[in-house]
């Protein structure tokens, strides 16, 4: 229900953007945005790769029986929630080549990004797997399923639908930090509005546009997000 | 001298300053139906999970047909036992949960063929194979494709129960097997369960407040109180004539109930 009045919500806010947007002669400054959209979308892409995977392996690292395992998935956690992705961004960017690592902008952006974000799901990975009932592992154990099987097999299926709400927000989150990229040197959609504006002076009409793209974005991942949900807890819902 | 199939000796449990096993000296012999009974918190359910070893212990050591279960044997005489030691002589024991903890991601069959084909390295055909004909054996085999969530309580315990029996173990522990299920599915449960006994080729050990199925399926019942045994014997001696008098007390209570 919700997620069909959301898609409606965003469909409308779409063709009212649009409809601005046509008004106010938006060829002079759209394919520049729409330039600056893909940018953003391709980062989007390929830091939420990276943010996935962190977010499973830090998640399951944390509970892993063996120390180290779980003291350096807890430091890169703690290290990358404690600081600023903006400055996070900067390091990877401007200091690490003085360390003799050069990245190009696209790298540290989806590095900054996909490590940031990795750390929050980790957390959720985290949480959704403690949310699994013990008596899952227990009848794992009963069966003599070596512990790598069981949580493979049998506890996280169980925690990837619990984890899908929290990390279809993250998702969202990051892809509206990916606002921050500029600091390394990307036009993405918000600086290309920004530039775009410095030309044009359509503020208005320009931030509209920019804003129903994101908006957009955060639709397309919530709906996929709920739709993802739906079809993995199918047989899960206990009728008693 | 034959080898008790299980056999604790002076097994202590403890959390916290809690015991719950005070050094338990406790056998089950090869194919003999032991069923274990006693007050709530009387630490029934602690000596079916230490013996499948989803609880450590304290004290003593526990043996599964001669081998230690909680140690091994090395150089430097009985150490900790580690991680494979413990799954190889664990594979021996199964065990039925009072909550089923079927794999609600997986159907009936899937369930049944997850264990052989990742612990026991069946083939598929043969863990399928297998898993059908207990699926059967348990009145389920249209089943099989059904998730738990589609099943009643009675069924998810059976497939629970086929679950088990697809890993081919030589002892199987119940734990309350129908306390959880609505009375008119007890009957589907109990009845599984009595022709596992009748077969004697399965040690079983099982926790039940079901007194009259104990007295007819049970070769021995024990009577636990304060995590020991109070008072052991044949079933129709312990029911018929209970000398201790926790035990007496227990009966007129439980019998009061029904
Ligand atoms: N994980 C645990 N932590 C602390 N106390 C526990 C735990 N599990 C069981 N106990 C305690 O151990 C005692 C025995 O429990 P249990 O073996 O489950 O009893 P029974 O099955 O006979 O009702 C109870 O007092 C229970 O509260
Ligand atoms: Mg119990």
């Amino acid at each position: 229900m919700n997620v069909r009045y959301s898609a409606i919500a965003a469909l409308i806010a779409f063709l009212l953007g649009l409809a601005v947007a046509t008004f106010s002669e938006l060829r002079i400054f759209l394919p520049a945005l729409l330039r600056g959209a893909a940018v953003t979308i391709e980062i989007s892409i390929l830091s939420a790769i990276l943010f996935f995977s962190m977010s499973f392996i830090a998640g399951i690292g944390r509970l892993n029986s063996i120390r180290p395992i779980r003291w350096i998935s807890t430091i890169y956690i703690e290290v990358f929630r404690g600081t600023s992705l903006l400055v996070i961004l900067f390091w990877f960017f401007f200091v690490l080549p003085s360390f003799g690592v050069v990245l190009s902008p696209t790298q540290a952006a989806v590095l900054g990004l996909g490590l940031n974000f990795g750390a929050y799901g980790a957390e959720v990975v985290r949480g959704a797997i403690t949310a699994v009932p013990k008596g899952q592992k227990e009848a794992s154990a009963a069966l003599n399923l070596p512990d790598w099987k069981s949580t493979l097999r049998i506890v996280i299926p169980q925690a990837i639908p619990i984890a899908i709400p929290g990390l279809s927000n993250l998702t969202i989150e990051m892809i509206k930090a990916t606002a921050l990229v500029s600091a390394v040197t990307l036009v993405d959609i918000t600086f290309a509005s920004v530039q775009q504006n410095q030309i044009h002076y359509r503020t208005l009409d320009i931030f509209i546009v920019a804003m129903v793209i994101y908006y957009c974005f955060s639709q397309l991942i919530r709906f996929g997000g709920a739709i993802l949900e739906a079809r993995m807890t199918r047989h899960l819902a206990r009728p008693h | 001298m034959t080898e008790p199939k299980i056999r604790f000796d002076k097994v202590s449990k403890r959390y916290g300053s809690l015991t719950v096993l005070d050094r338990l000296d406790f056998e089950v012999d090869e194919g003999e139906v032991v069923t274990i009974i006693g007050p709530s918190g009387s630490g029934k359910t602690t000596v079916l999970r230490v013996l499948m070893t989803l609880e450590g212990v304290q004290d003593g050591v526990i043996w599964v047909s001669g081998e230690p279960l909680n140690k091994m044997q090395s150089k430097n005489g009985m150490v900790p036992a580690n991680k494979a030691h413990i799954r190889r002589i664990r594979s021996r024991i199964g065990m039925v949960f009072q909550n089923f903890n079927l794999f609600p991601h997986m159907t009936a069959l899937d369930n049944c063929i997850e264990a052989p084909i990742q612990s026991l390295g069946l083939s598929k055909a043969e863990a399928v194979e297998r898993a059908e004909e207990l699926l059967a054996m348990v009145g389920l085999a249209e089943k099989r494709d059904q998730y738990p969530s589609q099943l009643s309580g009675g069924q998810q315990q059976r497939v629970a129960i086929a679950r088990a029996l697809a890993m081919r173990p030589e002892i199987i522990l119940f734990d309350e097997p129908t306390s959880a299920l609505d009375p008119e599915m007890v009957g589907e449960v109990l009845s599984v369960i009595r022709a596992l006994a009748a077969e004697h080729s399965y040690t079983i050990l099982l926790v039940t407040h079901q007194m009259g199925f104990a007295r007819e399926i049970s070769d021995r019942v024990c009577f636990f109180d304060g995590g020991k045994i109070v008072e052991q014997g044949l079933p129709n001696e312990l029911f018929g004539n209970p000398q201790n008098s926790r035990l007496q007390q227990f009966l007129s209570k439980v019998l009061e109930a029904r």
